[in-house]
């Protein structure tokens, strides 16, 4: 199970000497080596890290959280470790969530009407976990009742309500809106971004990107009325499908590194294994063009779960692979020397070596953390989206990783190439449609 | 009548589940849902993993109090009751001395014993301080580490079988490693799901004249702690993977114990402190646990002789089996 070996860092001469190599030849010092090119444009701030600073009830922000199914009880879970969040309320429609909140926050109210949360002048944030055609009442109402919203992905399943959330979001200007694009607040994404746009790839050429899952997404409950509403996932009226419900996050994760959207998608769905009655396919293609010919192909099913989720961007000097919240170089023979990569941890994938991004390798050295073996400071990206969220209401206002307008081009990109996929057809996005929302 | 078999790898062993009923798509999404749940708490309770709750208390707790979620505080709060039920039989702060067991076993000699003593001066409930106002946890010193490998497959299988009955299911069976089942409700063709323990020292399927007990199981659990199956022997001596807490080193004496509970967790947890606690010493268990079926056989070595002790739980006969204890129930 352990990948790497975890054994205390020795303080031996050799590892001393590898050390202090590192803290000069960590990624941040290989930039600045390489010329890496300013990034421009970007909402970016430093990162911010756990501080674990104890605090007194006072300065704790008082939470809703608003859906209680597996995604709203992650965000709970989360909470629960972050010294600056209380969760005040959970709300979900169906009594036996409601038991489960009170089993796992015992504190917090609970609430079958979201109204209620947001009546209670002492919750300052909410977080919006129900399903994707619910946000758009929610979230308005809660921006109008003055609270910051963290509101999950993809912000709605028409582009109406999209537009209609992303326009609520802005003109609530004092207040903070951000999306469940996690991955915009992950350092170690973060870093590979950075690195990326230093031009370690060469020029970049493609991308390819996964999800592979073996299960059916249909959802059991004790009653059939239940049943249905939990299933929406599977309703081809309301759900965007594998493309919108999951890709989306790593849609995002391409625009993001390419800083454009795609200008045309073709797709392709079939549903090959799980036929017990819906339309939403469980197996898909999508072609996404980016400006400068670069394509991303994207590829998920429901029917295999081989590989798993990972994302590939391709260049001329090497690929770099994300998965698992890790990220690994794979250089090409003739690509040409970093210098610190011969001291960075490898991993072996079938013939390929590949180099381990480490994020903030510099800051582990400081605490004395081998920059080679895993990080137990490490959260997953949810950890430091929601962190980064309840700073921002505590300190803020920043302009979040992922506000309203990055919520809203994802959510155009994920409609649009549902429709791809459904319709089994390619489509090209329309510019105005996302210069709706600015 | 459909029947459904799911599996997941998680917890470095596979967990099987079957669920009888009639609608099997139904069946299937509860099953994924509730293997799912297994597979997040791996991810929660993992000594491998530097990025689990348990990794980063590991990690920080000697340094800071750290806080963690719900679930694991309460799961630790539980592990804190059992170590005080036991007399310290059963003790999560085991994890630094099975670092050294582990890769002892790997090498196949015995750590040095100065190393074995120092080791056991990180060890004790009493190092860990679990505050609850805070929800955070410390240790009183530097090294202690926690390792839930006694109780966390028995969790994982509570939970999951907990979520089934949310969602509706009447009938199942879950088992995590072989080492802790539950079992919901009745099999749809009737009769009672059994569950059959063989004599220590058989590879698997060993045959009907190696079955030490077939237990039947209805909305209980049944976890079952072997010195065998992983074991490494060096100088002659035998050792099993069963560290004992109070002394250091792997539990001599008893093979095999098993304890059917209505929680997996507690009977995960029973089964390991009974097996320390061996034939000589049950007592401080059972006599806590009037109602619980048990068993826990004695010997030194895997292919016996043997000695028993039963309450509640029919047993074999086995020519190898010299001496059997039987306790009356609510002993």
């Amino acid at each position: 199970m352990a990948k790497h070996s975890s054994g205390e860092a020795g303080d031996s001469g050799r590892s001393l000497a590898r050390r202090d190599f590192l803290k000069r030849g960590s990624l941040a010092g290989i930039l600045g080596m390489v010329g890496g090119q300013q990034v421009m444009g970007l909402e970016l701030r430093p990162p911010s890290r756990p501080t674990y600073s104890r605090l007194d009830g006072s300065e704790r922000i008082a939470c809703g959280v608003i859906g209680f199914g597996e995604w709203g009880r992650e965000i709970s879970a989360t909470l629960g470790r972050i010294e600056t969040a209380r969760i005040a309320a959970i709300c979900d429609t169906f009594p036996v969530m409601l038991q489960r909140a009170s089993r796992s926050v015992p504190d917090a109210a609970t609430q079958a009407e979201y109204r209620r949360v947001l009546d209670d002048p002492e919750i300052q944030v909410v977080f919006v976990a129900t399903p994707t055609h619910l946000h758009r009442g929610i979230v308005i109402a809660a921006l109008e009742a003055g609270k910051h919203v963290y509101c999950e992905m993809p912000l709605a399943h028409t582009i109406e309500d999209a537009q209609a959330i992303a326009r609520a979001a802005k003109s609530a200007n004092r207040q903070i809106f951000q999306v469940g694009l996690s991955y915009r607040s992950n350092p170690q994404h973060r870093e590979v971004f950075q690195f990326i746009r230093s031009g370690a790839l060469g020029r970049a050429t493609a991308a390819r990107a996964q999800w592979h899952g073996k299960q059916s997404w249909r959802r059991a409950s004790a009653t059939s009325e239940r049943e249905r509403e939990l299933n929406w996932r599977l309703d081809s009226n309301i759900s965007l499908g594998l493309i919108g419900e999951i890709g989306v996050h790593q849609l995002d994760t391409a625009d993001w590194i390419y800083q454009g959207l795609p200008r045309a998608v073709t797709g392709a769905g079939q549903l090959i294994y799980w036929k017990d009655g819906r339309r939403v396919p469980d197996t898909i293609q999508a072609i996404f063009e980016y400006p400068s010919d670069v394509r991303l192909t994207y590829n998920a099913t429901l029917t295999n779960s081989f590989d798993g989720e990972y994302d590939m961007f391709y260049g001329t000097d090497g690929t770099i692979m994300m998965r698992d919240s890790k990220a690994w170089l794979f250089k090409e023979v003739d690509a040409p020397v970093l210098g610190w990569e011969v001291y960075a941890r490898k991993d072996r994938f079938y013939r390929e070596s590949g180099i381990a991004l480490v994020a903030d390798a510099t800051q582990l050295e400081a605490q004395g953390i081998d920059p080679t073996v895993d990080d137990p400071n490490v959260e997953t990206p949810l950890f430091y989206a929601l962190e980064e969220f309840l700073d921002n209401a505590l300190r803020g206002p920043f302009p979040p990783s992922a506000g309203y307008k990055a919520g809203y081009d994802a959510t155009v990109v994920a409609i649009r190439a549902n429709e791809a996929v459904t319709g089994n057809r390619r489509l090209t996005f329309d510019q105005s449609v996302f210069d709706a929302v600015t | 009548m459909s029947q459904i078999r799911l599996a997941c790898a998680a917890m470095a062993t596979r967990f099987e589940l079957v669920l009888e009923g009639d609608d099997p798509s139904r069946l299937r999404a509860a099953g994924e849902e509730a293997l799912a749940g297994v597979r997040r708490l791996e991810a929660k309770l993992s000594f491998f993993r530097p990025t689990s709750e348990i990794g980063r208390i590991n990690a920080f707790a000697a340094e800071r109090p750290v806080r963690v979620d719900g679930e694991v505080f309460d799961l630790l709060l539980r592990a804190e009751r059992y170590h005080r039920e036991t007399a310290g039989a059963f003790d999560v702060t085991v994890g630094s001395l099975m670092r050294y067991w582990r890769s002892a076993s790997a090498a196949g000699t015995v750590p040095d014993a100065a190393l074995i003593e120092e080791a056991r001066l990180r060890v004790g409930m009493e190092l860990v301080e679990l505050d609850v106002a805070g929800r955070s946890v410390r240790f009183a010193r530097p090294g202690v580490l926690i390792d839930l490998g006694a109780i966390g497959k028995g969790y994982a299988v509570e939970q999951a079988m907990l979520l089934l009955r949310e969602l509706g299911v009447g009938c199942a069976l879950l088992h995590g490693g072989t080492s802790t089942v539950q079992a919901l409700g009745r099999p749809v063709q009737g009769g009672v799901w059994r569950v059959a323990l063989e004599y220590p020292g058989v590879g698997a399927n060993g045959g009907e004249e190696h079955l030490l007990s077939i237990v039947e199981l209805r909305d209980v659990a049944l976890s079952v702690s072997k010195v065998t199956g992983r074991v490494f022997t060096a100088g002659g001596v035998t050792y099993g993977h069963v560290v004992d807490p109070r002394l250091g080193w792997p539990v001599q004496g008893a093979l095999l114990a098993a304890v059917v509970s209505p929680s997996a967790t507690e009977a995960d947890a029973l089964s390991t402190a009974l097996l320390t606690l061996g034939p000589a010493g049950h007592a401080a268990v059972t006599a806590r646990r009037p109602a619980a079926p048990m068993l826990v056989l004695g010997g030194e070595a895997p292919h016996g002789p043997y000695r028993l002790v039963t309450r509640g739980l029919p047993v074999r006969r086995s020519a190898l089996l010299e001496a059997v204890e039987e306790l009356p129930p609510g002993a």
